[in-house]
């Protein structure tokens, strides 16, 4: 490798040239805007519902008490704010995919591994947080189908998890741990989650909350929300925070820009859409629930809205219907937050910041199987040992960071690049993505200062690899066009045969 | 040494008998039309109570011959041709007996008839036999009649890419040299589908097929680097967004031959087809050879 000549700064601020941008953006006439206002509803909520609100509420209602309705809103604000931003930003950098490409074609090299250090927070460690949820419905679902069979506690929670009543000290997390390895083997072998199975998955989803919440209401106490802020407001911001985790995904209606039929209406309609159902649904669920039950309970549950349903209707049937919809629902998400990992590392290992074994992709199989596997052994050691508190609070900074990055950056954009053309503009500007700024920066601000020096420990470590590393071997360093290319011989020899492009 | 066909009158028309006598003639071989007729009842009985039953096979055996006769000749009047039948209590069975018994270089199939014309259509004889044969075994396409030139025009190897198969690209190679047919070398790349909801966007699967695409392209211009084929030997790598796509891209011309190598992890020295070579059978629009392990 020969040492760069360029200086530390330039390599930092480097941005990566959009490549092939005509083939892989709708830049080209050719390309079918196929996608409408309802299909990029499902894609919001699909990927939003179920990441968190199954498991949420434990870890969020002794926060602030029944006043965690309001920091349902909150969190949902900033989510939508920040989703808004998003569809700007994919609409004007002509690359498809996730914050870090858009950082890294906007914002320089040095930002983006910033966003990637967020992003790995984003998707690596909320698969593991969901999967860790998954293992309490399935274990809750076993223990209704089986008469009380329950997998024993040392098997079923991470070593330094609070213990409830009558339980033994948990030692490793194993069906979280063999839930990931599924959906690793699954991923290796190509499989994939349709459109249409989605908005299955959307509807189960929706069906069993919606389920939950008309049992949960037959109980309803209003003098459960009597003292409506036990903490004070800031308990609310803290809240939010833990909520945060249940909102992402909503960024994904983004990603779909450049396939949206009349992105400059259709975007912001979805969005909203996505974003009224999600929130809609998630303040019926939290009223509902701390309407059956005290808000002092909910510490220390598993499986909580199963729990809640047992307690109404003192029979086990509905939550065994509530659970099976879970555990189903739950799968879906793990397995296509896990590909989103492995493709963002994928990324990364194709622009050189990573070693390019992340980049490789298995003749066998046709997917990146190493990439996939380290992805899983390190999702996995999250799930089995970790508690499910610290890995939400993990995901909601991560995630929080990452949209305030884009936020700023569609700003950054319109002030250096005024003229570009993008295929979506943010309603109200500057208004909208500085509210976003805010609305994130509150609910960062009142997170635990514990998670921040995890985080900052996190994003440092992810900053010193690039300098000692990543920068050395960037794809840019050629001076190339940010493609990898080896200087193999009798290349040109090899034709590649592409089928045309109006094929169906 | 000789090609074996296997044929019955009736079932899944002539195409195999055009893909056979194209083979022999390929080869400078005989060919050997083989049917495979119900096994009779072996046990003594006074009442001959399965006479009618080895009539019927006999029967069969002869309409068959007749019809494969009438067929070969017609093709190729020269061809040294000759009709076995084989009592077996499975087609697979027979057609086993009979490569080994005549010795056969390659035994040739033709498709099932619950299909498409022109594509592959692997029928329950074809299929069990695709994992148990011990010579190449071709299968020709639903309809098949032959080239228009009567003969091979080119080869074309499907390499996956890996160490391990490099030897099926040097065997077909050899051969086509044999022969003196113009060879090609093709490595699918065929698009992953798109998960959805699009997390990190629709075109994720894009740029893990153009990485694939250029990792086929290096591995594909070693194999004229390290001397494994010849400088004249066409290199391509295809790409679609599925089998069926890529297969279509991949520009066919009349009497085109496809040869695949199988898996591995089969029996040694049988031919065991995989999982990605399956697709490639099924949606191949010219025969295709399946060489053994």
């Amino acid at each position: 490798m020969t040492t760069p000549t360029v200086s530390l700064s330039e390599q930092m601020l480097r941005r990566r040239p959009v490549v092939g941008a005509a083939v892989a953006h709708g830049a080209d006439a050719g390309l079918k805007r196929t996608i409408g206002t309802f299909q990029l509803t499902m894609f919001g909520v699909g990927a939003t519902v179920g990441t968190g609100i199954f498991f949420v509420l434990q870890d969020a209602v002794p926060v602030a008490g029944p006043s965690v309705v309001v920091s349902f809103i909150l969190a949902g604000i900033a989510a939508g704010l920040a989703a808004i931003c998003y569809a700007e930003m994919a609409s004007a950098v002509p690359v498809s995919g996730s914050t870090y490409s858009y950082a890294y074609t906007t914002l320089g090299e040095f930002v983006a591994m910033g966003v990637a250090a967020c992003l790995l927070l984003e998707y690596g460690v909320s698969t593991a947080a969901v999967a860790v949820g998954w293992s309490q419905y399935l274990n809750k679902l076993l223990s209704n189908l089986f008469n009380g069979w329950q997998l024993p506690d040392q098997i079923v929670a991470a070593p330094w998890d609070e213990v409830a009543e009558g339980h033994a000290q948990g030692w490793i997390n194993l069906p979280a741990v063999v839930l990931v390895v599924l959906c690793a083997l699954l991923l290796i072998r190509g499989a994939s989650e349709s459109a249409l199975v989605n908005t299955v998955m959307v509807c189960i989803k929706l069906g069993v909350l919606g389920l939950f919440a008309i049992i949960a209401f037959t109980a309803f106490n209003a003098d459960h929300f009597a003292n409506f802020a036990p903490f004070g407001v800031a308990a609310i911001g803290s809240a939010a925070g833990v909520i945060f985790f249940s909102f992402i995904g909503l960024d994904a209606v983004s990603t779909a820009g450049d396939e949206v039929k009349d992105p400059q209406k259709t975007m912001p309609r979805a969005i909203i859409a996505a974003l009224l159902i999600v929130t809609g649904v998630y303040v019926l669920v939290a009223v509902a629930a701390i309407g059956a039950q005290k808000w002092e309970m909910f510490d220390g549950q598993s499986a909580g809205l199963a729990q809640i349903l047992d307690d109404v209707t003192g029979a086990t049937w509905w939550s065994t219907v509530l659970a099976a919809g879970a555990v189903i629902s739950i799968f879906s998400v793990t397995l296509v937050t896990m590909y989103g990992q492995t493709r963002i590392l994928f990324a990364m290992g194709r622009d050189g910041l990573l070693p390019s074994m992340f980049a490789k992709v298995n003749p066998k199989s046709m997917t990146p199987v190493n990439n996939t596997i380290i992805v899983a052994i390190v999702v996995s050691l999250l799930a089995a040992f970790v508690p499910l508190d610290k890995l939400i609070d993990m995901v909601s900074i991560g995630t929080l960071t990452a949209f305030i990055v884009v936020s700023i950056g569609v700003i950054i954009l319109r002030v250096r690049e005024p003229d570009l053309p993008r295929g979506f503009k943010v309603p109200l500007y500057p208004i909208t993505p500085v509210l976003s700024v805010l609305a994130c920066g509150y609910i960062l601000y009142s997170l635990h200062w514990y998670t921040w020096i995890a985080f900052g420990a996190w994003v440092l470590v992810v900053w010193a690899f690039y300098l000692l590393w990543g920068r050395k071997h960037s794809a840019l360093n050629d001076g190339g066009d940010g493609v990898i290319t080896t200087a193999a011989p009798g290349l040109e020899d090899v034709e590649i045969v592409s089928p045309p492009k109006d094929a169906p | 040494m000789t090609v074996v066909v296997g044929f019955l009158a009736g079932k899944a028309g002539i195409s195999a008998l055009h893909l056979g006598v194209e083979a022999a003639r390929t080869l400078k071989t005989s060919l050997s039309v083989v049917t495979v007729v119900p096994k009779p009842w072996t046990t003594v009985s006074l009442a001959r109570i399965d006479a009618e039953y080895a009539q019927y096979a006999d029967r069969i055996a002869a309409d068959s011959a007749a019809q494969g006769l009438e067929c070969v000749t017609k093709l190729d009047p020269t061809l040294e041709v000759s009709f076995h039948k084989y009592a077996h209590r499975s087609a697979p069975g027979g057609l086993l007996d009979a490569v080994e018994e005549l010795k056969a270089e390659a035994l040739v199939l033709g498709s099932a008839s619950d299909g498409s014309l022109g594509q592959v259509v692997v029928g329950s004889t074809a299929d069990r036999l695709l994992h148990s044969s011990p010579v190449p075994l071709a299968i020709c396409p639903r309809g098949y009649r032959g080239s228009k030139s009567h003969g091979l025009t080119r080869l074309t190897a499907a390499y996956p890419g890996t160490e391990e198969s490099r030897h099926v690209v040097e065997r077909v190679a050899a051969q086509a040299a044999r022969l003196e047919v113009p060879m090609r070398v093709i490595t699918f790349a065929v698009r992953g589908r798109t998960m959805y909801p699009p997390e990190v966007g629709l075109h994720a699967e894009d740029s893990l097929l153009s990485a694939w695409a250029s990792q086929a392209r290096e591995a594909l211009a070693k194999l004229k680097s390290d001397g494994i084929v010849g400088d004249d030997v066409e290199l391509q790598v295809v790409t679609g967004n599925g089998w069926d796509q890529a297969l279509d891209a991949a520009e066919w011309e009349d009497g085109e031959l496809l040869a695949i190598g199988t898996s591995p992890q089969g029996a040694i020295a049988r031919v065991f087809l995989g999982s990605k070579g399956t697709k490639i059978v099924r949606h191949s629009p010219v025969p295709v050879l399946v060489l053994p392990n």
